[in-house]
């Protein structure tokens, strides 16, 4: 297991009167090498969620169980560097990642900071560049003299250049124009399948990542009320609305195939790519057998 | 970082403190300051111990909460302390050592000042407590616009502590973000050694300026894309209302004064 949450809560502020639980009684075990998506609706706490996996956040109660260290309630918590080094978490707001002077700094800030040299930094932050598809041109700017966009990926680039084992990321695509965001999700798909990274991905746009990610969670009021595959999440659809989400329009378009043909248990096709292929398929199916009949 | 500061955030307990005018609040703050100072007795600090918990209790927030408030000044009240100890001399003594001696009037003045001070900062969070920083500023307008006529500009003093009022949390989050930002990549604060740890606060220094300018330049852009101009007469989202209440929690305050003045001079 790359991650294990037992019992995890988490109050802000738990000892003033401003308090206020943001998680409650969380159990969750996301595997290593897979992709997740966590989706629930605003003030679910998915941000409080995923600070709490590279211990920017300690639990208020319960144990989190990241890698081979453990961050337990009450417990002095281990050395956090090691952690850091190998959890990678882009923040929900760019604003929020960056902060030095100018985009090539920040980008080598986690590198050096794990011990990298200099020059092995920059080349790192350079990849990073053009894996987010930014310029180099950009390298020179300072953070706020870029686009929202461009300052989107240079944040996620500042973390990609960590290289961690896991690559935590909060609404990575949310300001990002329609085409930025599918390279980002098939970007997060070739890191998790080729370089074998286990990814875990916040987002609003279940619709857009349903293809690719193994495993959702879905959060809500404090608690993660479903955590499944794909086709977990296809029988249970009913319980979004209940959640403050509404059901993805591939799943709908899933299920109504499934009632039309009496499909079971299948492996649910979920980009608009494999739905054609697979109502082609059955229309032919179809068409067969009209003929056997005929 | 937070619960340092908790002397300047409002506590929304719904009491009736809460509801009243803000410059019978502000009055009273005043009218206890002149207390704090005058209470110089024992007696008159107890009077004005009981009188304050009772104020507190009004706001229906723990009394622990106002402790909390004056945490970070003990430092500052210990150095009182110490200062009053070594200055005062008179009384019997208490601890000698070689030619430098404690005396009992040294000890006394000192318990004195310190206690008066957490008495002044503890009960002023009052205000801030159960004021809206913007209910605040409203009422300090409303108690300066008689003052106008001299040339104090009342509209730009309190359109400025507004803003100022606002900024100091917001420059808070702003630096613990990106504290945060930095320990998520590896610079944890926490546990770098020291002189790496000044480095990284004055490091910190740049970016948070620069972030204080942008919000600033985006909150007067806001409010001019909306309308806002100083010195155009505009209508109150909550006009000030004096009442029965208001009067009665002054005239407490005042009554608590003559107090205090008249335990001063027996
Ligand atoms: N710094 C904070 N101090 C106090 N309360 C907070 C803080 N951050 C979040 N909260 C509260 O914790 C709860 C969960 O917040 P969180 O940011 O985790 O939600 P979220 O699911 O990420 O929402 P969104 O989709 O809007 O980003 C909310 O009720 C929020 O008000
Ligand atoms: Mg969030």
């Amino acid at each position: 297991m790359a991650i294990q949450l037992e019992h995890v809560s988490y109050t802000y502020d738990a000892r003033s009167l401003l308090r206020q639980t943001a998680l409650q009684d969380v159990n969750l075990e996301l595997a290593e090498g897979l992709l997740t998506g966590i989706a629930g609706s605003s003030g679910s706490g998915k941000s409080t969620l995923l600070q709490l996996l590279n211990g920017i956040l300690l639990p208020t109660e319960g144990a989190v169980r990241v890698l081979d260290m453990t961050l337990a309630a009450g417990k002095k918590p281990p050395k956090l560097a090691p952690l850091r080094r190998r959890v990678g978490l882009v923040f929900q707001f760019p604003e929020q990642q960056l902060f030095a002077e100018t985009l090539e700094k920040d980008l080598m800030f986690g590198p050096v900071n794990f011990g990298a040299a200099p020059e092995d930094a920059a080349a790192r932050a350079r990849k990073a560049l053009k894996q987010m598809g930014l310029s180099e041109g950009l390298l020179s700017r300072h953070p706020l003299q870029l686009s929202g966009g461009q300052r989107r990926k240079a944040a996620i680039a500042s973390v990609l250049a960590m290289d961690p084992d896991i690559l935590v990321l909060d609404e990575p695509g949310a300001t990002l124009d329609q085409i930025s965001r599918m390279e980002l999700t098939s970007l997060l798909h070739y890191l998790c399948r080729e370089e074998g990274k286990t990814i875990i991905v916040v987002t609003h746009h279940i619709d857009e990542l349903l293809p690719y990610a193994d495993r959702w969670v879905i959060m809500h009021e404090g608690r993660a009320v479903f955590h499944g595959t794909r086709r977990g999440l296809v029988d249970e659809a009913e319980r979004l609305p209940g959640c403050g989400l509404s059901i993805p329009q591939p799943i709908r378009c899933w299920r109504e195939l499934e009632a039309a043909y009496g499909l079971q248990a299948e492996e649910p096709c979920l980009s608009p790519s494999a739905l054609a292929d697979r109502m082609v398929r059955l229309a032919s199916a179809a068409a067969g057998k009209e003929r056997v009949y005929a | 970082m937070h619960e340092k500061l908790l002397i300047g955030r409002l506590i929304d307990t719904g009491s009736p403190v809460h509801r009243l005018d803000p410059r019978a609040k502000l009055t009273a703050m005043l009218l206890y300051a002149v207390m704090v100072v005058c209470a110089r007795s024992w007696l008159a600090l107890l009077c004005l111990m009981v009188f304050s918990v009772l104020m507190m209790a009004l706001t229906r927030i723990p009394v622990r909460t106002y402790l909390k408030a004056a945490k970070p000044l003990r430092f500052l009240m210990l150095f009182i302390l110490i200062v009053q100890c070594f200055a005062v001399k008179g009384g019997s003594v208490l601890v000698a050592v070689g030619s430098w001696h404690l005396d009992s009037a040294g000890l006394e003045a000192g318990a004195i000042a310190a206690l008066r001070m957490v008495l002044l900062v503890s009960f002023t969070a009052l205000l801030t407590f159960t004021t809206s920083p913007g209910q605040l500023n409203q009422g300090l307008e409303g108690m300066l616009k008689p003052l106008e006529w001299t040339g104090i500009p009342a509209e730009r003093l309190s359109l400025m502590t507004g803003i100022a009022l606002r900024f100091i949390p917001a420059i808070l989050d702003e630096a613990q973000t990106i504290l945060k930002a930095q320990a998520s990549r590896g610079a944890d604060l926490r546990e770098l050694p020291w002189k790496e740890k000044a480095r990284m606060l004055t490091a910190l220094l740049v970016p948070v300026t620069v972030g204080a300018f942008r919000r600033a330049e985006d909150l007067t852009a806001s409010m001019e894309s909306r309308g806002y101009r100083i010195g155009a007469p505009r209508t109150r989202y909550r006009p000030l209302v004096w009442g029965q209440g208001e009067s009665w929690f002054v005239a407490a305050f005042v009554l608590m004064c003559l107090v205090i003045v008249w335990i001063g001079f027996y």
